[in-house]
């Protein structure tokens, strides 16, 4: 018999120990039986499990095929995943971006600690002693600046201006990425902010007067950008000997990060403060937590709108799916009747759900970035705030979601139709 | 082209042991009727469908049997019973009393896994409205049965189809075929499987006379073969293709 080397007739799995097979339905030579590829010599059990080349899932296939049938109903089922995921997309996304150029904005403050005597205390200023306990708490958490400062006029010839005179060696430190073209050790001469100097229209190698002391300008600082409880643009800088006074009116901790900020606070507190309020510390990281915790909420209640308009999106698929399948009734009772099982009926229409959640969300997905580009581009919102890692999850995460609600929307049909006894089915 | 027609009872000398697991616990007895080894039997069989007013009797106390190589047909009037006897011997239905024989191998019982398994491991079906899958092409629709199994039957389908007569129809789908093509194309897939039995529902209900004698021929050419052929008709014209005619009458076999 042509067909004994067959992987075994259809009608006979077990004979492989039996010489003599039943004739068979026909005598036609296996299928490909002289052309045999290397997945068709694969044992059994594997090739179960591997698709075969060229064959791919069947699943899939016929799934494509089905929904390929009612074009127009199948996108517009998609449409609804479609709308559902751009809406999360696009509002998690500028979400995310807003929260994180806010942050970026407010960062400076977040990260400093400004202690200043305090005068209810009978505090007048802060002495070395201070000095030295505010740099043990501030050890291996960030730089310790002390400042002298005073609030008073500056002039330059006729020209007068209110600006805060602050007495430090290291203005580099004190303003940060903002400090432009300051020196990194100032020794003699002034560093002057930006509206201090177009007040008294000055520049560098001009001169200041501040109480009837001539100071030679050495920079400019450029416009302050980030918020800082030290005022750059109304500043004088000049080295700290140039001031009367010994104690310092106030010691500013730039420290590494928010957390250590408040590290650095709690341990100024601890121990300048312990017998008497000697010092006001103030750090600005815990409304800046503040800050972000709303901007979170709002993110999250944003989010969970666009959520709804995804189940939405879920109902409509089931809807589909129960019209499909009950269109398709007879069908699949003949795909039972031939011998498909149960659940790869349900695989099969599974897929199928599944698909327009897939294609519905990658596209909803895509329209939702391009749009948030758009924005950015549109308007201040800085594009590098976009692209953080917070919105790639948002993006995976509301393209899944949008395939599962079509998965679970698909759940039901898809269970009814796989159960449906074929003979019912069949009969219509 | 055919091999010859299966010589009867030897064609069972596989024996019962070699069928799947499961499929009960059916010991061959070496003096047992040597009916046993009918590719599907009907032994004893009733079926009784409860109804708001009490139940109706489909099928009263049946003995059916096809043998491999012959063509059966069975004609009745409408509500005789004559489809639910079709689904009982394709497994799809199961009877109230009486047992459903698959080479003498009692199917009750069988989870709906092993079932399909049988089902199309043993029986090709053939309808009155052909039942092809519109977005398929005639290929695919002959290795639909396929389609899950890890083995590729394209090659089978193809070849299938040309013994049919439709090898340049190949990838066509359903929508541009005529009727007689579409129920060469459902014969086709019954066989892709090579089942023992086809089980074909009123084949000619819905083609005129003459694509009604090709598609007849075409099944005896199947019987031919080595397969039992069991046709449900009203038509008189599957009678004269037919080895035996079997006449149900209100769920009771009247002539054989």
């Amino acid at each position: 018999m042509s067909d004994g080397s067959d992987a075994g007739p259809g009608s006979d799995p077990d004979g492989g120990g039996d010489p003599t097979p039943p004739p068979n339905a026909d005598a036609l030579p296996a299928a490909g039986s002289g052309e045999r590829g290397v997945h068709d010599r694969l044992p059994p059990a594997l090739r179960a499990v591997v698709p075969s080349p060229g064959r791919g899932f069947p699943a899939v296939r016929l799934a494509v095929r089905n929904l390929s049938r009612q074009r127009l109903r199948a996108a517009l089922a998609a449409v609804g995943i479609v709308i559902g995921v751009f809406a999360v997309v696009s509002l998690g996304m500028l979400g995310t971006a807003l929260q994180v150029a806010a942050t970026d904005e407010l960062g400076g403050i977040g990260n400093q600690v400004v202690v200043s005597p305090n005068a209810e205390a009978g505090v007048e200023s802060l002495n070395d002693r201070d000095l030295s306990a505010i740099r043990r708490a501030a050890s291996g958490r960030g730089e310790v600046i002390p400042l002298k400062a005073t609030g008073t006029t500056a002039s330059n010839g006729d020209r007068r201006t209110v600006a805060q005179v602050y007495g430090t060696t290291d203005p580099r430190a004190l303003f940060g990425e903002s400090a432009g073209a300051a020196p990194a050790y100032l020794r003699g001469g002034a560093v002057v902010g930006a509206d201090v100097a177009e007040a008294l229209d000055l520049s560098v190698g001009g001169t200041v007067t501040v109480e009837s002391n001539d100071y030679h300008v050495v920079a400019i600082l450029p416009e302050a950008t980030a918020i800082s409880p030290v005022q750059a643009d109304s500043a004088v800088v000049i080295s700290p000997g140039e001031f009367a006074t010994t104690g310092y009116s106030q010691v500013v901790v730039r420290a590494d990060s928010a957390a250590d900020a408040s590290a650095v606070a709690d341990g100024v507190r601890e121990r300048l403060n312990a017998r008497e309020v000697r010092v006001s510390v103030f750090s600005l990281s815990s409304l800046l937590d503040r800050i972000t915790e709303f901007f979170a909420l709002l993110n999250g209640f944003l989010i969970a709108v666009a959520a709804v308009s995804l189940v939405v999106a879920g109902v409509s698929i089931f809807n589909v799916m129960l019209m499909t399948v009950s269109e398709r009734r007879g069908e699949i009772g003949v795909l039972r009747a031939v011998g498909i099982h149960r659940t790869e009926v349900l695989r099969t229409l599974l897929v199928e759900a599944t698909l327009l959640g897939v294609a519905g969300g990658a596209v909803g997905a895509t329209l939702g970035l391009v749009g948030v580009l758009a924005v950015a581009l549109s308007t201040e919102l800085p594009v590098t705030a976009v692209f953080v890692p917070t919105n790639a999850l948002v993006f995976a995460g509301a393209f899944g979601f949008g395939a599962l609600v079509a998965l679970v929307g698909g759940l039901y049909p898809a269970y009814r139709a796989a159960t449906d006894p074929p003979v019912e089915a069949l009969r219509g | 082209m055919s091999p010859p027609p299966a010589d009867g009872p030897t064609a069972g000398c596989d024996g019962p042991e070699s069928r799947p697991a499961g499929a009960g616990e059916y010991t061959r007895d070496p003096s047992a009727d040597a009916r046993d080894d009918a590719p599907v039997r009907l032994d004893g069989v009733s079926k009784r469908y409860e109804g708001g007013g009490g139940s109706v009797v489909a099928l009263d106390d049946v003995e059916f049997r096809v043998d491999r190589g012959e063509v059966v047909a069975v004609v009745g009037p409408s509500g005789s019973g004559k489809s639910t006897m079709l689904n009982l011997l394709g497994l799809l239905d199961a009877p109230t009393e009486g047992r459903v024989l698959l080479r003498g191998r009692p199917t009750a019982g069988l989870s709906d896994r092993a079932t399909t398994d049988v089902r199309r491991e043993t029986i090709g079906f053939v309808f009155q409205d052909f039942h092809l899958l519109p977005t398929l092409s005639a290929v695919e629709n002959v290795a639909l049965p396929t389609t899950f199994l890890p083995d590729d039957a394209t090659a089978r389908a193809e070849e299938l189809l040309e013994r049919v007569g439709l090898g340049e129809r190949l990838d066509h789908v359903p929508g541009e075929l005529s009727g007689g093509q579409k129920q060469r194309v459902a014969i086709a897939r019954s066989l892709v499987n090579r089942p023992d039995v086809v089980l074909a529902d009123e084949p000619t209900g819905n083609l005129d006379r003459d694509t009604a004698r090709d598609v007849l021929a075409e099944f005896r050419r199947v019987a031919d073969g080595g397969v039992g052929v069991v046709a449900v008709t009203h038509d008189d014209l599957v009678t004269e293709y037919a080895d035996r005619t079997v006449e149900l009458v209100d769920g009771v076999v009247r002539r054989e």
